[in-house]
């Protein structure tokens, strides 16, 4: 939960603040750009920037309750931007090391915790052919678990192009899962 | 109820995603480096990015907003070279303008020069103010009228100099029944 007092704050320009909302607030960033992108290092470069950005233009946000979405518009756009950067990259075809680690994954039960490697092979792998804005309603709906007001508050999208993004995603992912596992 | 086995799999796939939250392993590295690179551009000094982010941060979405500097980049450049463009015509057509009783004239060297045909073939009695000419063709009527002088002055000059011209001029002179020169 991030603290309206210490975003009130930062909003001020208190700089000393802004280092604890952005130990705060990363990880959350991180979380989201991580599912979408499926590597580490593009997450954390996201989050970055995020971070920047978020310093930036934190005076311009209206009020502290308008954040957290704010936030993760911020994400999900440097997200696509990283994403169309990479549009070209080669079919993600995972090696048997990585099929043993999945399968793995799978057998140790519905609640198993997974470390970020893995669920970046789990993600790369299924969410391959979904387009970004469709790779993004899945995460923040299915996965976030969010609802389809706070997605179209962060994606811009209308409702019903949040429910065919959704429905496209479910169809490929049940797809590729049919397919691979 | 009984759930297909497709959205087991799906369901099961959903709970694993949902279960193993991403982990930031190096808070502190990216809060370092974040507080690094707003202390950099805390600095003073403006550059094009700033400016770009000035202008165009309101926008998210890549494409639109590299459009959009696009656009504006040639915008600028449209309206500074149709600036230019005006104002050479602007100065093009201040060298250019005469009005002769008012009536507005162009081509100025072929005109001026009808004009001092016109003004010798009435008797040299052409009426005050009913010609006007730019300052720069005054000044080019100046320019040749001292060029003429200097000319001039080298040729009488060269007659002073060489006796025998000077008597030779003067016979062709009283030949031709000519006013006298006195030289």
């Amino acid at each position: 939960m991030i603290d309206k007092k210490l975003i009130e704050e930062c909003r001020g320009g208190n700089f000393n603040n802004f280092r604890k909302l952005v130990e705060v607030t990363s990880p959350i960033a991180f979380s989201v750009a991580f599912r979408m992108l499926g590597d580490d290092d593009q997450a954390k470069d996201v989050v970055q920037e995020t971070m920047i950005t978020i310093w930036q233009k934190l005076n311009k946000i209206k009020s502290a309750e308008g954040y957290k979405s704010w936030m993760y518009r911020i994400v999900i756009n440097k997200c696509y931007d990283e994403l169309r950067k990479r549009r070209r990259y080669p079919e993600f075809v995972p090696d048997e090391k990585t099929w043993a680690l999945i399968s793995n994954s799978f057998s140790d039960g519905p609640s198993s915790d997974l470390e970020n490697s893995e669920t970046a092979q789990i993600i790369s792998l299924l969410t391959q052919k979904l387009s970004p804005k469709q790779k993004a309603v899945f995460i923040l709906s299915e996965i976030e678990e969010m609802s389809n007001d706070e997605i179209s508050e962060i994606t811009g999208m209308s409702k019903s192009g949040i429910k065919a993004n959704l429905h496209y995603a479910r169809k490929n992912l049940s797809e590729m899962i049919e397919k691979y596992l | 109820m009984t759930m297909k086995p497709e959205s087991e799999k799906y369901n099961k796939v959903l709970n694993i995603l949902r279960n193993s939250n991403p982990i930031l392993k190096s808070t502190k590295d990216i809060e370092k480096e974040v507080i690094k690179r707003i202390s950099m551009s805390k600095q003073p000094g403006c550059n094009l990015t700033d400016v770009i982010d000035f202008l165009f941060g309101w926008v998210y979405i890549g494409w639109v907003r590299r459009s959009l500097v696009t656009a504006s980049v040639f915008l600028v450049l449209v309206f500074v070279w149709q600036q230019g463009v005006m104002l050479k015509q602007i100065n093009f057509l201040s060298r250019q303008i005469i009005v002769t009783g008012g009536e507005t004239v162009n081509s100025p060297a072929r005109q001026v020069e009808k004009l001092l045909m016109r003004y010798k073939s009435s008797g040299r009695s052409f009426p005050s103010q009913s010609i006007t000419i730019s300052e720069k063709q005054m000044k080019e009527l100046l320019d040749s009228v001292n060029d003429l002088k200097i000319k001039y002055k080298d040729l009488m000059n060269l007659i002073e100099e060489d006796p025998e011209l000077k008597k030779y001029i003067e016979n062709k002179l009283i030949e031709n029944n000519r006013s006298k020169i006195k030289l």
